[in-house]
């Protein structure tokens, strides 16, 4: 039978993390370089192979996720294949763990409408009616918006009602309406400009 | 009151006799024992170190004192009991006997009966009885090793001494395996470890994995190593990233031999070690308070209560 991490570091299933990281070091001196203690013992070969599973042993042991399932798969009462607990099969257990949560990063699609594209590119007077307008027209939620400026959704409603008693100073304001009009394909600066013109005019 | 009560000699210590032997000479062995004999003494254990060294007993110039007339000779002869035999020192708590000093006649061995000098052994008064076991004779004594309650490994850090002490151990492990096993097994063993010696295997070989897989060999005397652990001590190291030595030794034992052996402490090269047997004076009585006296404190209080020292994390 193939050791288990444990024993190719010579631990205990019950060592603390800084016994394993103790127990790695120590093993990595011992079978690197030319140590006094593997001469006559291990050739040059053996003690690279002990070193690769030194390190295998160590990258899972050694990362507290990664020991964790191990130790569930190696400890648990049911019975285990011995595939269950290489490195890959470990490694690829964590990945559906920590799935990342996938940003829908496809730009929403929208029916064209000339007459508003024209209303758009003619717009020199920006307010938060207009942003709101824009937004929908071009298929935007809300949330996406927020999830790909990384801006506040409660920011960006109150940026289209244009309602400063939820919003931070006038600089970071102009910053989210910058990112916002960016966003949607506008030019973020004539936009900011000129909304927060209408913006101070609201208070 | 408690305390002298407990190191009183009337307790039935079991973890009493203990061997220090090495694979090469000149590593220290004989510092060791007396000096571990010494640190015992003055922890208030009652203590007699036996000089086994058959290529010319020195435990007396280690400790300071004159080679005494009466010596294990008489006892091996018939001539002395045991207690007839042993030296009182100057120091208090430690007694000696001296080893068979005149070596113009070779003692013969094969009349030596190990059992009676154990069941002796055992029966004396004293704490603890440190056994100095020279080199290079080990079949002769290899019943009376095995006998020990306590074996202690000493190593110098240079690769020849680190060699000699796994050739030691192989054939401490074979002399063991060979008493237990049918003669084919053993025979098998040995030309299985012969073509691994000349890189003529095709896999690596592991003791353990190699014991469980064939017929005829016991595993018995291996997990009795197992169970009472050879303690090894490192002598003479240099700086202190070598200390760490001592892990590897123990690494390379358990992943080829499959045998666990403790590393219980290292003593660092000390000038004032050579400076007083020089005046032939134990260095622990001339200079107590070299950094050397300490490291045998830690390694006798690892030896006497390990579980004390585990504790602290």
């Amino acid at each position: 039978m193939k050791s288990n991490f444990y024993e190719i570091l010579e631990l205990t299933t019950n060592a603390a993390q800084h016994e394993i990281t103790t127990a790695y070091e120590r093993a990595k001196t011992t079978y690197s370089g030319d140590n006094p203690a593997i001469y006559t013992i291990f050739s040059d070969q053996e003690a690279r192979e002990l070193l690769s599973m030194i390190e295998e042993a160590y990258s899972i042991l050694g990362n507290k996720t990664l020991r964790n399932i191990y130790d569930q798969r190696l400890l648990g009462h049911s019975k285990i294949n011995a595939e269950d607990l290489t490195y890959d099969s470990i490694l690829n257990a964590s990945r559906l763990i920590f799935q990342d949560s996938k940003v829908d990063t496809k730009k929403a699609s929208f029916v064209r409408n000339e007459e508003l594209e024209k209303e758009i590119a003619d717009c020199s007077n920006w307010n938060g009616d207009m942003l709101k307008k824009i937004r929908e027209y071009k298929n935007v939620t809300l949330e996406k918006l927020s999830d790909t400026i990384k801006v506040n959704s409660f920011y960006i409603k109150a940026i289209e009602a244009m309602t400063p008693n939820n919003l931070p100073a006038p600089v970071f304001v102009r910053g989210y309406v910058i990112q916002m009009a960016k966003e949607l394909g506008l030019n973020g600066k004539a936009v900011a400009d000129s909304y927060m013109k209408n913006y101070s005019k609201a208070n | 009151m408690e305390l002298v009560n407990k190191t009183g000699s009337s307790e039935t210590n079991k973890k009493n006799i203990w061997a220090v032997q090495s694979g090469k000479g000149g590593v220290g062995k004989t510092f060791v024992t007396s000096s571990l004999a010494l640190t015992l003494s003055k922890l208030q254990y009652s203590v007699l170190v036996i000089d086994l060294d058959l290529s010319g007993a020195n435990i007396h110039t280690a400790l300071g004192l004159n080679p005494s007339h009466l010596n294990l000779r008489h006892y091996l002869e018939g001539q002395k009991d045991i207690s007839q035999i042993i030296i009182p020192t100057s120091y208090p708590k430690l007694s000696y006997i001296q080893g068979i000093w005149d070596s113009w006649l070779p003692f013969n061995f094969n009349e030596f009966d190990e059992q009676k000098f154990f069941t002796d052994l055992r029966a004396l008064d004293f704490d603890y009885i440190l056994i100095d076991f020279g080199v290079g004779s080990f079949e002769k004594y290899f019943n009376l090793y095995l006998e020990c309650d306590e074996k202690i490994l000493v190593s110098s850090p240079e690769p020849t001494s680190i060699e000699k002490n796994y050739r030691f151990i192989e054939s401490y492990i074979c002399q063991n395996l060979k008493s237990k096993s049918t003669p084919e097994a053993f025979a098998k063993l040995i030309s299985t470890l012969r073509e691994f010696r000349h890189k003529t295997l095709d896999k690596p070989f592991s003791f353990k994995t190699y014991l469980k897989e064939n017929e005829g060999l016991t595993l018995e005397p291996f997990n009795k190593l197992n169970r009472e652990p050879i303690k090894l001590i490192l002598n003479g190291i240099r700086s202190h990233s070598v200390s760490d030595l001592g892990y590897s030794i123990k690494s390379v034992c358990n992943k080829y031999y499959g045998l666990h052996i403790e590393y219980v402490g290292f003593l660092e090269f000390d000038n004032s070690v050579w400076q007083s047997i020089k005046n032939r004076e134990p260095v622990l009585i001339s200079q107590p308070f070299t950094p050397v006296a300490g490291q045998f404190l830690n390694i006798c209080k690892n030896l006497t209560e390990p579980e004390n020292l585990r504790a602290v994390v």
